[in-house]
């Protein structure tokens, strides 16, 4: 059976493995190798150690950017979490209009993220925007909601969560079908409430799928750019200002690319130990992957 | 009695859901279609009247908004297109041929899934200068679809499915003498036409909606993709004196149209795509 396998092989993985190779894992080696420098895109870059990585624990900006992130995160996933569960499990069933709810529910997910922003900072700005007039009918005074500085973070978290709420409530309504009916009736005729019932069984058993989506989550979130920019750009004085936003400005504007190099490697160390604990919160679930 | 009240709760509930997600849509396109004047109005006026194409005229006048709109469409496309020709074959080898080195290769590629392009967009930056690929628009087009082609998640969806084409097909293709190239062209690709549409629909939209790496990559103004050119100079930073919401919610609406119908028409896939690319996070 094994003929020339290796060759015919080779032949079939070759130009996916080049542009693997040329532009996703040279670099990404780069990176460290690039942080461990003072390159500043013209001239040649210097062998300095770990100065970056010293300047980085120093750096005021960049703790500002990461606490930033985890306020956004602090939002966004307990809020997405509780009401795509909360959502899917009432919508679970048969129920005419479903299927039309799961396209509507998706769109958000799919629209450019850049998109998204412009849309809702016509919905929330002060003078002209809906969101304002309505509370005026309530009697609520204007609230600058992207130009006050307490308001601008959880006003973009409501815009992350709006967009990804939908892609959540899918991922649950499918693991969802996949319990077995059989063990609410079981657990039913044996006198389980219905709060047992999702404590004991529905929970437990979609444990693999909550794993799931507080890991896109965290990746998600700890990523968050593209609606801070067109949103808020950063402000207002550096309230929204996330790690990304943090690193292209390092890189691009101040033109400090081994700096920014070195924030792109602490974003990607701080996701994995996110990552990671997770993962250990949810062993119990691993076994199956195995 | 209960059960009625259930079924009236779970209706209102996917109304309100729908409204929620709908209405910024909506509302943003209704905007877009009303005189500069009346999008001002107060009280705010639901439906436009009079109904105008004023902002969209604006912004195909003022920008090179149909560059922006092409652009785009030939970098999605073309990025789709190099991602299943390049993925599918590597997932072919990966999932049905004995090679050396095979099982490390594949586990140094999916490690490298969790990597976000800001953990290596610097020296890839560096790297394309040092190549003259960004010397002219056409070229930093070229080299936005080049490295889109190292499309990890693509790769690992297809391998899943190329595993579970049965092996007697293989081997009464063995039989028949039939090459590797030809099985896979004839039998593997036909029957995984489901797995394909949703790498293609996944693709395609992770592509058109991209942000970060082609603002750092596309030279020259004319040559943006839509993301960029609309956060550029319709998103916050380009809110100066002159901003107007009319031409910003037009060129937004406008972005919007090629994804809903490419989501629109591919949407089951898409769904079964979100969830195979779920099975492993």
């Amino acid at each position: 059976m094994k003929r020339n396998q290796g060759l015919i092989a080779f032949l079939f993985i070759f130009p996916y493995m080049l542009i693997f190779f040329m532009f996703r894992l040279l670099p990404s080696i780069g990176s460290l190798l690039i942080s461990l420098t003072d390159w500043k895109i013209i001239g040649a870059p210097n062998f300095v150690g770990l100065k970056n990585y010293i300047s980085l624990f120093q750096d005021k900006n960049f703790f500002t950017a990461l606490a930033n992130n985890f306020r956004f995160l602090l939002i966004v996933l307990p809020v997405l979490l509780f009401a795509s569960l909360f959502v899917a499990i009432a919508l679970n069933g048969k129920l005419k209009g479903r299927n039309l709810v799961r396209t509507i529910a998706i769109i958000p997910y799919v629209i450019i993220p850049a998109v998204v922003g412009v849309m809702w900072n016509w919905i929330y700005d002060a003078n002209f925007g809906i969101l304002n007039y309505l509370l005026s009918q309530l009697g609520v005074d204007k609230v600058g909601w992207l130009i006050d500085k307490s308001y601008a973070l959880p006003a973009v978290a409501v815009v992350v969560i709006w967009s990804y709420l939908g892609y959540n409530m899918i991922l649950y309504l499918a693991g969802l079908q996949g319990i077995n009916k059989e063990l609410f009736e079981a657990s039913q005729i044996d006198g389980a409430t219905k709060w047992q019932q999702f404590r004991y069984i529905t929970w437990p058993l979609l444990r693999s799928t909550t794993s799931l989506l507080i890991t896109l989550t965290l990746i998600n979130v700890m990523q968050v750019y593209d609606q801070v920019v067109v949103m808020t750009g950063g402000g207002p004085r550096g309230a929204t200002m996330t790690l990304i936003q943090y690193q292209y400005i390092a890189g691009f504007e101040k033109r400090n690319m081994g700096y920014s190099a070195t924030v792109g490697v602490a974003i990607l160390a701080i996701l994995i130990v996110l990552v990671g604990v997770q993962k250990r919160l949810f062993k119990a679930d691993e076994g199956r992957e195995g | 009695m209960a059960a009625k009240a259930k079924k009236a709760f779970q209706y209102l509930l996917m109304s309100a859901l729908s409204a929620v997600f709908i209405f910024p849509i909506l509302w943003a396109v209704a905007s877009s279609l009303k005189t500069e004047t009346n999008i001002v109005a107060f009280p705010p006026q639901l439906v436009p009247s009079p109904f105008t194409l004023e902002s969209y005229n604006t912004v195909l006048a003022k920008y090179p908004y149909a560059g922006w709109m092409v652009n785009s469409i030939v970098i999605a496309v073309m990025s789709t297109l190099f991602v299943l020709v390049i993925a599918s074959l590597a997932a072919y080898a990966f999932a049905r041929l004995e090679f050396p080195m095979k099982k490390p290769l594949f586990s140094l590629i999916t490690a490298m899934m969790l990597i976000p392009i800001q953990g290596y967009m610097i020296p890839l930056f560096k790297m394309l200068n040092a190549l003259n690929m960004r010397a002219t628009p056409e070229l930093s087009s070229l080299s936005l679809i080049l490295c889109s082609g190292a499309n990890i998640t693509s790769l690992f969806i297809l391998t899943t499915f190329f595993r579970e084409v049965p092996n007697s097909l293989e081997e009464a293709a063995r039989i028949d003498g039939c090459s590797d190239f030809r099985f896979f062209a004839t039998m593997v690709l036909p029957l995984s036409a489901a797995a394909l549409s949703s790498v293609a629909i996944l693709t395609f939209i992770s592509n058109w909606n991209q942000f970060l790496w082609p603002s750092i990559v596309l030279s020259g103004n004319k040559n943006l993709t839509l993301p960029v050119a609309i956060a550029r100079y319709f998103g916050a930073a380009g809110q100066d004196a002159a901003f107007k919401y009319g031409p910003s919610l037009a060129a937004a609406c406008m972005a919007i149209l090629p994804t809903l119908l490419v989501f629109l028409s591919l949407q089951k896939y898409f769904v079964e795509g979100i969830a195979h690319s779920g099975i492993k996070g």
